[in-house]
């Protein structure tokens, strides 16, 4: 009895940096946001109750609200499956043999690593300048040059092939099940005469779906979460017309730029729901389409 | 597999959530950070570090780190910890360190901001020091009452401002015009842009409205603000529909930048003025030296358009330097603050960057020293004293919504989506939103 007690207290020392660190570090704080963001909180004087406030506000009269919404569920829609759509492409790519595999990797991986930073935001700025590199493409194809920064859409379009471009994570997944993927599976179709088009679809798809469940959740999260991109581009103000007015950027600006520190907590609350529905009903709707080949589960 | 997965998925919603919700309770507590102040001077100070912040350009940063290190030179056992940054990213960085109560020791503060922190006790009530670490001999009332709340100095005036046009005299004579009349007014001013788009030029990049639609305003006799700060000061919105109608027209016609073309621009050695694509900058008189030097060639200043100038125009501190609550040493930072608005030396390399010096015998002293554009802006200043009305009370708490609100309204205006008409009582509706929690 005594040495089972031990045993289980030397179990606990060795995982207590991480539960000092979950406690002090994420489940205090989250405690604390949901009780801000019941309270008019300032980030300097104490917080004084107010109830629902905050989130009546957010629903009810909020505009600017809306509007960052229906940004980052564009930016969340367009952007994630162009995103896998990509990754699964650039795999399918590199899983043909070539011995130069390991160096595209890492090559096509490298975006991701730098892809969040601020000076890939940078130059993703420049690039789309009025005299940046795609208009002078433009220009050069006899095409008139578009005014990215001027129309809320072309503006959110940077964003998203910014984001597309990051698809480094997502493909490295990919292979990895592509690699799975028993080859005599392809053999058997060949001998039976399947086109690559079908072998496609009726064997990578299927036998992938597990993978695209994860990169497609995963891949969603980080996505609602973007905040330096819309940050550095539209230079913190989510414009033009708030066209960039990502949900994380907002609550920053609420946060930080007008001390609305409960407002921004309330947000992050909304977001946390959000963020849970959307995963629950990808998980729910797995049933119907991702194929497991173990039922275990 | 799934259970793994939702276990990944469950942790990194929580830790990414945690990182944006950002927020404990932790609020600042203005009594506890008492200081060791009223103990007897030694003979030795001891060795202090100052951490300073201000916002500006490169040509601002520059010498004032030189200022800095003249005065750890006089002050061996002072050293000082610099922290800059650009406007807007000053006040992003300040935010956060405030709730942190890390807020440097001696901090360059803006009007607009001056009662926000002021009010929630994060900065130092500099009375005490008056006279006692800051030497106020040569310094007017006047110039100090400019940084009170209440009964509270929140801010010492480190210089004096006014605001004006710039213009690069040899691309307005391409409008036909050497400068413009002394007496201009608004239509006067829209003519005179209207010809800019021909001569391939820009002739402004636009008004900061919550300076100039409140300069306009006073020339018609009201205000931005209620003196309270709990409402818009201004009954009437065909007021804002006068102002912000024709500047909007000047932007569809190409005679000043859209919103886009602003929006690519990093700084001031990026400014489209300093490239010698637009004619001039409505700004204040202290920015003037700054995008001259960038610039390199000779810069005039034009009045503000009238009528009622003289009503619309006034002296404001054109920044501060406050002291925070949480600072430790306020001593030693009165002591800075003191060596920058009194020290002649000092003051030859400031050159009224940051607004004509506040101390009279500093002006006298450096002023054989300024360049010419120095000695403009002096002038100018000088000038403005005879010819402008007191300044409305400092900008109320909310200010920094105010001016994103006017910033989403002008761009709506600027790309055409919005009406002057439609944006003046979305304005009122939403700022008196904003004031009305000051009630």
């Amino acid at each position: 009895m005594r040495t089972a007690w031990k045993n289980q207290l030397t179990g606990y020392a060795f995982i207590s940096p991480f539960i000092i660190g979950f406690l002090a570090f994420t489940l205090i704080p989250i405690i604390a946001s949901l009780y801000l963001s019941m309270t008019d909180y300032d980030l300097f004087t104490t917080p004084g109750w107010i109830g629902l406030d905050n989130y009546v506000e957010m629903f009810t009269k909020d505009k600017k609200y809306w509007q960052s919404l229906k940004v980052t569920f564009l930016y969340v829609f367009i952007g994630v499956p162009l995103r896998l759509a990509f990754a699964l492409m650039v795999a399918m790519l590199l899983n043909t043999a070539s011995k130069a595999i390991g160096l595209y990797r890492t090559i096509y991986y490298l975006p991701s690593i730098i892809g969040g930073s601020v000076a890939v935001s940078i130059m993703w700025r420049n690039i789309y300048g009025d005299q940046g590199i795609i208009n002078l493409l433009l220009n050069s194809l006899g095409l008139d040059s578009v005014r990215w920064f001027a129309d809320p859409l072309a503006a959110l379009w940077m964003l998203i092939t910014l984001s597309v471009w990051q698809f480094g994570s997502s493909m490295l997944i990919f292979l990895a099940g592509l690699k799975n993927i028993p080859r005599p599976l392809y053999e058997a179709a060949s001998v039976d005469g399947a086109n690559a088009f079908h072998r496609f679809f009726k064997i990578t798809i299927p036998m992938l779906t597990p993978i695209i469940l994860f990169n497609a959740i995963m891949q969603t999260i980080g996505a609602f979460m973007t905040f330096v991109p819309a940050y550095i581009i539209s230079k913190g103000t989510g414009g033009p017309l708030d066209g960039t007015l990502l949900y994380s950027l907002y609550l920053f600006r609420q946060g930080f730029q007008f001390f609305d520190m409960g407002y921004a907590s309330a947000m992050a609350w909304v977001m946390l729901i959000i963020v849970a529905v959307l995963t629950s009903v990808l998980f729910l709707s797995s049933k119907f389409w991702v194929h497991y080949e173990s039922k275990e589960g | 597999m799934r259970k793994w997965l939702t276990a990944v998925l469950a942790c990194t919603v929580a830790f990414s959530l945690a990182a944006c919700a950002g927020g404990n309770g932790n609020s600042a507590d203005p009594t506890s950070t008492s200081t060791s102040n009223g103990g007897a001077a030694t003979d030795k100070p001891k060795n202090v570090t100052l951490r300073m912040a201000w916002w500006g350009g490169q040509p601002r940063h520059d010498y004032t780190l030189e200022v800095i290190k003249m005065y750890e030179a006089q002050n061996p056992h002072v050293k000082i910890e610099p922290e800059y940054a650009n406007f807007d990213d000053y006040w992003k960085k300040l935010a956060p360190q405030a709730a942190a109560n890390e807020l440097p020791d001696i901090l360059q503060m803006d009007i607009s901001y001056l009662a926000q922190y002021g009010s929630k006790k994060q900065l130092a009530d500099l009375t005490p020091f008056l006279n006692a670490g800051i030497d106020t001999a040569n310094i007017s009332e006047n110039a100090i009452s400019g940084g009170r709340i209440g009964d509270k100095l929140f801010g010492f005036n480190i210089g004096v401002n006014a605001v004006n046009f710039q213009y690069d005299p040899e691309l307005l004579k391409k409008l036909g015009v050497d400068k413009p009349d002394d007496n201009w007014n608004w239509d006067d001013y829209y003519a005179l842009a209207g010809k800019a788009k021909e001569a391939g030029l820009y002739f402004d990049n636009g008004f900061r409205p919550e300076v100039f639609f409140g300069y306009y305003l006073r020339t018609k006799g009201q205000h931005l603000y209620n003196a309270e700060g709990t409402a818009l000061g201004y009954e009437d919105d065909q007021l804002f529909v006068d102002f912000f109608k024709p500047l909007a027209q000047l932007v569809k016609d190409g005679d000043t930048p859209a919103p886009d073309v602003k929006a690519q621009i990093k700084g001031v050695e990026d400014d489209m003025l300093v490239k010698g694509q637009q004619i001039g900058i409505f700004q204040w008189t202290n920015q003037f030296v700054g995008i001259q030097q960038v610039a390199n060639r000779p810069l005039e200043m034009a009045h503000m358009p009238g009528p009622d100038r003289e009503k619309g125009l006034y002296l404001k501190p054109s920044m501060y330097f406050s002291i925070s609550q949480n600072s430790k040493v306020k001593e030693e930072a009165a002591k800075f603050i003191d060596f920058w608005v009194n020290n002649v030396e000092a003051n030859k390399l400031i050159k009224g960057d940051r607004g004509v010096p506040v101390n009279s015998t500093v002006i006298d002293a450096i002023k054989s020293d300024l360049a010419p554009a120095q000695v403009q802006v002096f002038d100018y200043v000088s000038w403005a004293q005879e010819n402008s009305s007191p300044m409305d009370p400092p900008d109320p708490v909310g200010t920094a919504e105010i001016i994103q609100l006017f910033m989403t309204l002008t761009e709506q205006m600027d790309f055409q989506q919005l009406t002057p008409e439609d944006a003046a009582k979305q304005f009122r509706e939403e700022a008196n939103a904003i004031l009305g929690k000051n009630k």
